[in-house]
């Protein structure tokens, strides 16, 4: 069971100065609710069309990797808030969980700069994994009819594995982390 | 006794017209942190929003980011634009933001949406000093926006029977809306606002007029819409679809100056070809119409010129620079008033060029990087004048290799032309007004499109439409024989085609071969049971054969399709009064004589029955 009602978990040392919260405003830290399982961040943002487009596939992906790897969806602006995220997981069918990140704290960990971007960690809390879903936008303007590699869904097979993977960060397409702050 | 009326039915050509496309969404690359670039031109010593950057935005950027349209978010509050500073300076210095395909060039357009060097610039020093508000008295006002219909409230408001269920995945999707005769009588359309639905969802929406309903035969229900990418729209001759009527994110509705309005006729039906993306989640289209009529009808009258080469389109899988050209002499004098260009996701480098009598040449539009997603018609600042004997070339390249990652194959596969898209098209299509001179004796429109069925004819001597359009053409001009020429070609390449069964066994009728024109006429029916001029006309010929039982049944059934048909009404009288029932005579020449009082024949023949001959 994962617990995602833990309350107020406290975050742990590790943790840079700050937290996540999750939408109730209470400090969350998912690597301790995922339980030493893979956790997979996916990074996003409300008005993001790239990534929107992307809910059903991040819903499957997680769905089929229920029980060995925990999915959280990320929102690091400081300008939504926990009901327009609310409404948007629900207009989108999302049913991870959602953290807010305003401080930027999962975003450093994961070195995200992205959305979507997805940061995959193993059982250790190493970042094995950071970049994009898979290769359905290659640039600008530049969408593919359907994605050829999917190097998320690679990377975590590889994790829950233990294996190593050959490459482990690919630039991704969509709206800048940066320019929330 | 009476000579029975002969009708020779209208005639149609075939338009294919080009619908399509769209999708991009708005993506940014992360590459490495730092800017690399250094301006250009050397930027003021601060660059503020206030001063600087809003009226880059407000100018070119705010008609879609604004609430309630197109864009994905707004940009007209410092807010707004500082929480898209990145990807604001990366969109417009790549130039994908704002959308704008045609490289600059010595004939302008109008609404351009292009940012100068300097602009782009400027937006690059705002973000790199640090972003800046600047002085409040700096802001210039917001622009205004019109709330609801653009050009005031309609006279007609049409909405989509059917809504359509867009799903929350997969890839672009294309749908058509068929809007019902909007107008109980003839009206003449200056305007039209098209409401695509949700703005975010539609790249861009194309009407279609189509007068022979066409499209109805295409849903599964009347007013379920049916899916596709493009359509061939039939239409009467010398009525061409004269008009692009294109939305795109940001258009502005347009009213087209006096004496080009569209006619629109009572049971013409207005088809909306929508290209879909989907947005993540499920979602409902319903667009709307606003139509604005005029009492001025049409006076002038452009036509669309189609240039393509769909036939040389077979690009082998990995080409990168397949070329597709064709090449059109103008017969007539014209003024080009906007220009079309259409290719699928292997199209890559998209020219048109004008060379004039004179030696001279000029680039009517060049696309150096082509992008389906944000096809656009493109309208002349003004227009450009093309004498006659100027040649219009397109010439299209091609790029089906794994470079290209819009190709809808992977790994690539060879492509041909086609509908779907998946298939390639290589097209031009350009609005042209064409110039009468006051003592012109043939409608220019005419000269236009018989030079254009003939040199199609040339590219492709199997070409169905150009065969069958060219008949049409003889027909008008009273040339039958050298019409049946091309009507057999038609007929030949497409055996069943009711259209073409119908107008041929028509003109062999007009020149007295009428045994020949009943397996025609025939044919037309088997194909089409309830095809009214066919009815009437292989009554014509039964009659004209002296079979009045077998004229007889055929008027009877064409009454029956279409009971307001005077002609019909009278024939049908002649033949009954041929097989001795003047009774059912007399009350169809009193029908006929109600659907047209001044029906000659019909009066003629009612007072040859009473006995009375008439004075003729």
């Amino acid at each position: 069971m994962v617990a995602l009602c833990l309350g107020a978990a406290p975050f742990i040392s590790a943790v840079p100065q700050g937290f996540a919260s999750d939408l109730d405003g209470k400090p969350f830290d998912p690597f301790r609710a995922a339980q030493g399982k893979v956790v997979v961040l996916i990074f996003v943002r409300t008005d993001c069309p790239v990534s929107n487009r992307y809910a059903p596939a991040i819903q499957q992906l997680s769905a089929k990797n229920a029980g060995k790897a925990v999915f959280f969806l990320i929102y690091p602006s400081k300008r939504e808030t926990a009901d327009s995220i609310r409404k948007h997981d629900r207009e989108f069918g999302y049913r991870l969980a959602a953290l807010r990140d305003p401080q930027h704290i999962l975003v450093k960990e994961s070195q995200a700069q992205i959305t979507p971007e997805a940061a995959v960690f193993d059982a250790n809390r190493r970042l094995v994994y950071h970049g994009r879903i898979d290769n359905l936008y290659e640039d600008f303007g530049h969408a593919r009819k359907s994605a050829t590699t999917h190097e998320l869904a690679d990377a975590i097979e590889a994790a829950i594995a233990g294996k190593k993977l050959t490459a482990n960060a690919t630039p991704a397409v969509g709206c800048y982390i940066s320019d929330l702050e | 006794m009476t000579v029975v009326p002969q009708k020779v039915t209208r005639t149609r050509t075939f338009l294919s017209l080009a619908g399509i496309v769209l999708l991009a969404a708005l993506s940014g690359r992360v590459l490495a942190q730092q800017n690399a670039a250094a301006p250009t031109a050397a930027p003021p010593p601060q660059v503020t929003f206030n001063r600087d950057v809003a009226p880059i935005l407000y100018r070119s950027c705010a008609r879609c980011h604004r609430p309630g349209e197109a864009g994905p978010f707004s940009l007209l509050t410092y807010p707004d634009a500082k929480s898209h500073a990145r990807q604001i300076a990366a969109l417009t210095k790549s130039r994908f933001m704002p959308p704008w395909l045609p490289a600059e060039g010595a004939l302008k357009f109008a609404d351009e949406l292009r940012l100068s060097e300097d602009e782009i610039t400027r937006i690059q020093a705002w973000v790199e000093q640090g972003t800046a508000e600047g002085n409040p008295a700096d802001l210039p006002p917001k622009p205004s926006v019109v709330e609801g219909w653009q050009l005031g409230k309609p006279d007609v408001i049409v909405t989509a029977t059917k809504p359509y269920a867009l799903p929350a995945s997969g890839s672009d999707n294309y749908w058509n809306f068929v809007f019902r005769t909007p107008v109980d009588r003839s009206r003449w359309l200056k305007a039209m606002e098209i409401r695509p639905g949700d703005k975010r969802l539609v790249h861009h929406a194309n009407v279609l007029v189509d007068r022979q309903q066409n499209g109805r035969r295409l849903e599964s229900e009347p007013g379920a819409g049916f899916g596709g990418m493009e359509l061939t729209i039939e239409s009467e001759a010398f009525d061409p679809d004269s008009h692009f009527l294109f939305w795109k994110p940001g258009s502005i509705p347009y009213a087209e100056p006096d004496g080009m309005a569209l006619r629109l006729g009572k049971d013409t039906d207005l088809i909306l070809n929508t290209h879909l993306q989907p947005s993540g989640k499920p979602e409902t289209i319903q667009p709307t119409l606003g139509l604005y009529f005029t009492d001025k009808p049409a006076t002038k009258h452009p036509i669309l010129l189609q240039l393509e080469n769909d036939r040389l389109l077979d690009i082998p899988p990995g080409e990168k620079h397949f070329v597709v050209t064709d090449e059109f002499t103008l017969p007539v004098d014209v003024d080009l008033l906007a220009i079309y260009p259409h290719a699928h996701y292997l199209g890559k480098d998209l020219q048109a060029i004008a060379k004039f009598p004179d030696g001279r040449s000029e680039t009517l539009i060049h696309i150096p990087d082509w992008n389906l997603n944000w096809q656009a018609v493109y309208r002349y600042s003004q227009p450009v004048k093309l004498a006659k004997g100027t040649a219009i070339s397109m010439k299209f390249v091609y790029d089906n290799s794994d470079d290209n990652v819009r190709n809808p194959n992977s790994p690539p596969q060879r492509v041909a032309a086609g509908n779907r898209a998946v298939d390639e098209m290589a097209h031009l299509w350009l609005q042209v007004l064409p110039a009468s001179a006051a003592d012109a004796k043939t409608d220019p429109r005419a000269e236009i499109l018989e030079a254009m069925t003939r040199h199609n004819l040339q590219k492709n001597p199997e070409d169905f439409e150009a065969h069958y359009n060219l008949a049409a053409l003889l027909m008008r001009r009273g040339e039958v024989e050298k019409a049946i020429a091309q009507f057999a070609e038609a007929n030949r390449i497409r055996p069943n085609e009711p259209t073409v069964n119908n107008a041929y066994g028509a003109a062999l009728l007009a020149t007295g071969q009428t045994e020949e024109s009943i397996p025609h006429l025939t044919a037309a029916l088997n194909e089409r049971p309830d095809y009214f001029d066919a009815r009437y006309n292989l009554g014509n010929a039964l009659a004209s054969l002296g079979d009045f039982r077998g004229a007889l049944a055929q008027f009877q059934a064409a009454v029956r399709i279409n009971p307001e048909d005077a002609n019909a009404e009278a024939n049908l009288g002649s033949a009954f009064a041929e097989i001795g029932d003047t009774k059912q005579a007399r009350l169809h020449y009193l029908r006929a004589l109600q659907l047209n009082p001044n029906h000659e024949l019909a009066k003629e023949n009612l007072q040859q029955l009473s006995g009375n001959p008439s004075p003729h």
